[in-house]
């Protein structure tokens, strides 16, 4: 009597084994197939079961491509915004030098080149220092004028160097007069909350003195500072004391913070400096930019 | 009661599987990450007869062979052993013991190695020691962490008959 249950389960599992046995075949078989039945089966499962893996290692690789491109490409922008930084203030002192040259040309030999130093320490923040001294012809209350006019005055001299302060300076007053020398006053600072504030004043000219905004404002000559140096233009009228006095706001014609090639005027230079600054091309540092940057945008136009 | 671990036994393999080739082919990890197709492949060929499990560990390891640039065919032969192999304990332990489970796939793990390294030949294996008994004996290990964890945590063990 065949065993309960046993002939069905031993079938089975015979089937089973030899089922196995086929498949193990199979397997020894595929290391015997010809390269291109290899590839073919490779590239069939690549295209179907494997594919989304595939798919997701190539778009992870992309964007570690694209990342390390960014990455170079931010790394280039970082250098040239460096390089064009640079570039600006190479253009800026560049422009400055040429003035410079053209005002001393202009000038004549009684002006020196100098560059100006701040100490940066607090409350010298009016003064400067500059490397020509006694040894250049630099003499004490000497005007130091960068291309667009006053800057200050140098209060100490020393042998190779000396100390200078700006028109922001409260001890600064210098003579003026408007450009048709129809109105005298004297020129000095008026401090501000914040040093951006500080502003220049014309003082004590007579109340019924016809004094216009945009009017240039240059050195008179009375005193140390020689005449026709440009100082500023008349911005707004400050107050005026009863019937008899009025004093104006003065655009200054140079920010000191911007003056770091200047000239010093040394011992016998003439009294009158008015042409070395043609009175149709006196403007500040900011109309004078503008002008050539107008001029290289429409070099053909007027 | 066996009927659903047997259902939760598959799912398991099945995102073995998935896990597998995301890690390795997807994300590129390599090494770094466990031979979780062999301890799918572990798991799935205790719950089938011989027949299937073999055929189970010669899918597996065509598609293995489709990714391996030399000896394509090495990887079938291994996981078709190893799948046997698995098969065969299903019916010798019962598979509850912690021992046995870390047994089961680190030697399963040790052994598809073993058998890649033989099938792949002289020319191209790299050193027994370096990839048999050094990365086989860590994979192992790594194989069986995982399957103890595994198996621990989704609780693929059968009440004894």
């Amino acid at each position: 009597m065949p065993p309960y249950g046993s002939e069905p389960e031993g079938r089975g599992k015979r089937r089973d084994i030899v089922f196995a046995g086929v498949v193990l075949v199979l397997a020894f078989y595929t290391t015997y197939l010809a390269p291109s039945t290899q590839q073919g089966i490779a590239n069939i499962l690549q295209a179907t079961v494997l594919r989304p893996f595939i798919a997701t290692q190539v778009r992870l690789g992309d964007a570690r491509l694209r990342a390390g491109q960014i990455e170079d490409l931010t790394a280039q922008i970082d250098s040239l915004s460096a390089v064009l930084a640079t570039h600006g203030a190479l253009v800026d002192e560049n422009r400055t030098l040429r003035e410079l040259v053209g005002l001393l040309e202009r000038a004549g030999p009684h002006f020196v080149p100098a560059s100006v130093l701040r100490p940066g320490t607090p409350g010298s923040e009016s003064m400067f220092f500059v490397d020509v001294g006694r040894s250049d012809g630099v003499a004490q209350g000497a005007a130091v004028v960068a291309p667009h006019g006053l800057v200050g005055v140098i209060r100490e001299v020393r042998e190779n160097s000396a100390v200078g302060m700006d028109w922001t300076h409260p001890d600064f007053r210098v003579s003026a007069m408007l450009i048709d020398g129809t109105t005298y006053g004297i020129v000095d600072a008026a401090r501000g909350v914040f040093r951006e504030d500080d502003r220049l004043v014309l003082r004590g000219t007579a109340y019924n003195a016809d004094v216009r905004p945009g009017t240039v404002v240059v050195t008179s000559g009375l005193g140390v500072v020689p005449r026709g140096i440009p100082v500023g233009k008349i911005d707004r009228i400050l107050s005026s004391e009863g019937s008899w006095r009025k004093s104006f706001y003065i655009e200054p014609m140079v920010e000191p913070g911007s003056a770091i090639h200047v000239l010093v005027v040394t011992e016998g230079a003439e009294g009158d400096l008015a042409g070395a600054w043609p009175a149709d091309s006196i403007a500040t540092r900011e109309e004078t930019i503008l002008r050539s940057d107008a001029s290289a945008r429409n070099p053909g136009g007027a | 009661m066996n009927e659903d671990v047997r259902i939760r036994a598959w799912v398991v393999v099945g995102l073995l599987f998935v896990l597998h080739f995301l890690l390795h082919v997807g994300l590129s990890i390599g090494a770094g990450a466990p031979d979780l197709l062999t301890v799918a492949l572990l798991i799935g060929a205790r719950e089938v007869g011989l027949g299937p499990a073999a055929l189970l560990g010669l899918v597996f390891g065509l598609l293995e062979d489709a990714l391996s640039a030399v000896s394509f065919g090495a990887n079938s032969i291994a996981m078709t052993v190893v799948a046997l192999g698995g098969g065969v304990t299903r019916d010798l332990f019962v598979g509850d013991s912690r021992l046995f489970v870390v047994s089961y796939f680190f030697l399963g793990k040790v052994a598809r190695d073993l058998l890649h390294w033989l099938s792949v030949g002289e020319g191209v294996r790299q050193p027994f020691v370096e990839q048999v008994a050094v990365q086989g004996t860590i994979g192992g290990a790594y194989a069986a962490v995982v399957g103890l964890a595994l198996v621990t945590v989704t609780g693929l063990t059968r009440e004894s008959t």
